[in-house]
């Protein structure tokens, strides 16, 4: 159930190279909620106006070494918001709004997962592969960045996911390129049993990985950030075109309220 | 200590307080369920409503700029059939005023959907949009000016029984001319502002942040500006003001009042906080009998400007 609390910030975690993974007491809404659902994340007392929409990156089991009955958000700092995030130590206080929006849903039976993220996009994978692993549904990866410097929890996932292929664009790390470039040999290749993307990253790279992914006839799901002010559906600021079901018309929704996933093949980009 | 009286009258429009939500920041009120008793509104001002539902603009639609926001949204909303069959039979149930704001691209439109809210059983009052500044026809056309707002006024005015409230956009030279206007043609009260046009340049891409190029700018940033106009009209209509721009608080809100709004709206900030709405009425009850006041009427419009007054 949704809903709008104060809580505490109980470590803020310095990942290095700008990103951070913050802790917050859980009011007990980890248990019901789904991976790749988010929060509007404010910090009270900052000239920050509007709070900021931010994926559940850890929920309860997610990472062993978590404060137990605590919830973690990944973030880079970007902006103001951000660094005012960035800012705030243990007993710090946040106003949390959640939890929102519909999250990722558990692939079909019999079918193969593989995630692709790109740069702090990764955030809403540490909870679902806990919890794909915790079903016995072995998943691979594709994370790739800019630079190496924008691949945070790369080591947690090379330990949690059962193969990660790493690329960056100037080639500091993995590959040198895109998450496409391995994303289209992985739909090249034969498939004994049906493929599941679920994708994660900045706009450009959704909808490259979208097209491959439609092109292929591979099922894939996007976790799509917009920007929002309010994140319960009433702004109206955070749409996205999607083709309609039934007419096949092109027609706006809410990323915060349909979304943030959303099926590739309904992207009206 | 004995509880303030917060009720006040908008015309002929009682409100329990006068604590409203401004339209386009509250949906169609349902939504705020989850945060706040909607029975604890003054009332709820709807989304913009159309003859026929409207698809909005592209994104980007909004950013944040310092202590505001700009939109471009662009008047999506379901259409006013939609929103009498559909949203109007579950607001009635609250006891709370619900206000219908209207805007069309052409007279004919705001006509059609004026009648159409006539016929519809609970609904307080119409608040006419002349003043969004995000379409291409949506209403600025017809705010703009003293003349072409008198014109929209008086065959409004004549399309509805129910109590016609015209929202002014702050894009003119002097508001207290559409405000006259307004007045002269029949108008029950004016809501003054609207957002005041602005724009974000991406700098790296060098191209506007919001699709739209220009959006509405509203929160903290523009209260200075609409409190300054809420005085100037004051003392150029004799009918009721409903004043709003980056209301946060219960002082804010009070120096609405005080500058001489008989109610306020708040906007943004039911997108920062989708409860603050409740906690403004209630803080201006607690200020009020704080301050041994004992109704939020002795307050209205009481602004000592000094030698200026």
């Amino acid at each position: 159930m949704m809903s709008d609390f104060a809580t505490k910030v109980v470590r803020n975690v310095d990942l290095g190279r700008g990103s951070f993974l913050i802790e917050f007491e859980d009011p007990g809404l980890g248990a019901a909620m789904r991976p790749a659902q988010f929060f509007m994340i404010g910090a009270p007392g900052g000239d920050v106006l509007l709070r900021r929409p931010f994926s559940v990156c850890g929920l309860p089991g997610t990472f062993d070494d978590a404060t137990p009955g605590t919830l973690q958000v990944l973030y880079r700092v970007y902006g103001r918001a951000t660094s005012l995030l960035a800012s705030l130590g243990p007993g710090a206080s946040l106003q949390v709004l959640g939890p929102l929006g519909r999250g990722f849903e558990a692939p079909p039976a019999g079918s193969d997962v593989l995630l692709v993220a790109g740069g702090i996009g990764s955030a809403p994978f540490p909870a679902f592969l806990r919890e794909l692993a915790r079903e016995r549904r072995p998943a691979s990866m594709i994370y790739g960045a800019r630079t190496a410097a924008e691949l945070p929890l790369l080591d947690w996932f090379k330990e949690h996911a059962s193969r990660v292929a790493v690329t960056t664009e100037d080639g500091s790390a993995g590959t040198k390129g895109r998450v496409t470039l391995p994303l289209a040999e992985a739909l090249a290749a034969p498939r004994p049993r049906p493929l599941h993307l679920y994708a994660c990253g900045p706009n450009p790279m959704l909808k490259a990985v979208a097209r491959l992914a439609v092109d292929a006839g591979v099922k894939c799901d996007l976790s799509l950030e917009a920007p929002m002010a309010c994140g319960f559906g009433v702004c109206l600021g955070c749409v996205v075109p999607v083709k309609d079901g039934a007419t096949g018309e092109s027609r706006f929704e809410r990323v915060c309220v349909e979304g943030p996933v959303l099926p590739a093949s309904r992207m009206a980009w | 200590m004995v509880t303030p009286d917060l009720a006040v009258e908008v015309g002929t429009v009682r409100l329990k307080n006068p604590v409203l939500t401004a339209s386009g920041t509250f949906g169609y009120g349902l939504e705020f369920q989850p945060f706040l008793d909607l029975n604890a509104l003054g009332g709820l001002v709807t989304k913009g409503l159309s003859p026929r539902p409207r698809k909005g603009n592209p994104p980007e639609r909004i950013v944040e700029t310092p202590a505001g926001m700009l939109n471009a949204i662009g008047l999506q909303n379901v259409g006013v059939d939609a929103f009498v069959r559909e949203k109007l039979p579950k607001l009635r149930a609250f006891d709370t005023a619900i206000v219908a704001n209207v805007f069309g691209e052409t007279e004919a439109e705001y006509l059609e959907v004026c009648e159409k809210l006539d016929a519809a059983p609970g609904v307080a009052a119409i608040e006419l949009n002349l003043s969004c500044p995000n379409t291409e026809c949506g209403g600025m056309i017809f705010g703009n000016d003293a003349a072409s707002l008198g014109a929209i006024t008086r065959a409004c005015r004549r399309a509805t029984k129910l109590p016609l409230w015209v929202k002014l956009s702050p894009n003119v030279t002097d508001i207290r001319e559409t405000a006259r206007a307004a007045e002269a043609e029949g108008a029950d009260a004016v809501t003054l502002v609207n957002t005041f046009v602005g724009m974000a340049v991406d700098v790296e891409r060098r191209r506007p942040v919001l699709a739209n190029v220009s959006g509405g700018l509203s929160g903290p940033a523009i209260r200075p500006l609409a409190v300054w106009m809420t005085w100037q009209v004051r003392r150029a209509v004799a009918i009721p003001i409903v004043g709003m721009g980056g209301i946060m608080t219960a002082r804010d809100a009070l120096e609405f009042l005080i500058a001489g709004a008989t109610a306020v709206q708040t906007g943004t900030v039911n997108f920062v906080t989708p409860g603050s709405a409740v906690t403004v009425a209630r803080d201006l009850a607690s200020w009020l009998a704080a301050h041994g006041v004992a109704s939020v009427r002795e307050i209205v419009g009481t602004l000592d400007a000094g030698r200026a007054s």
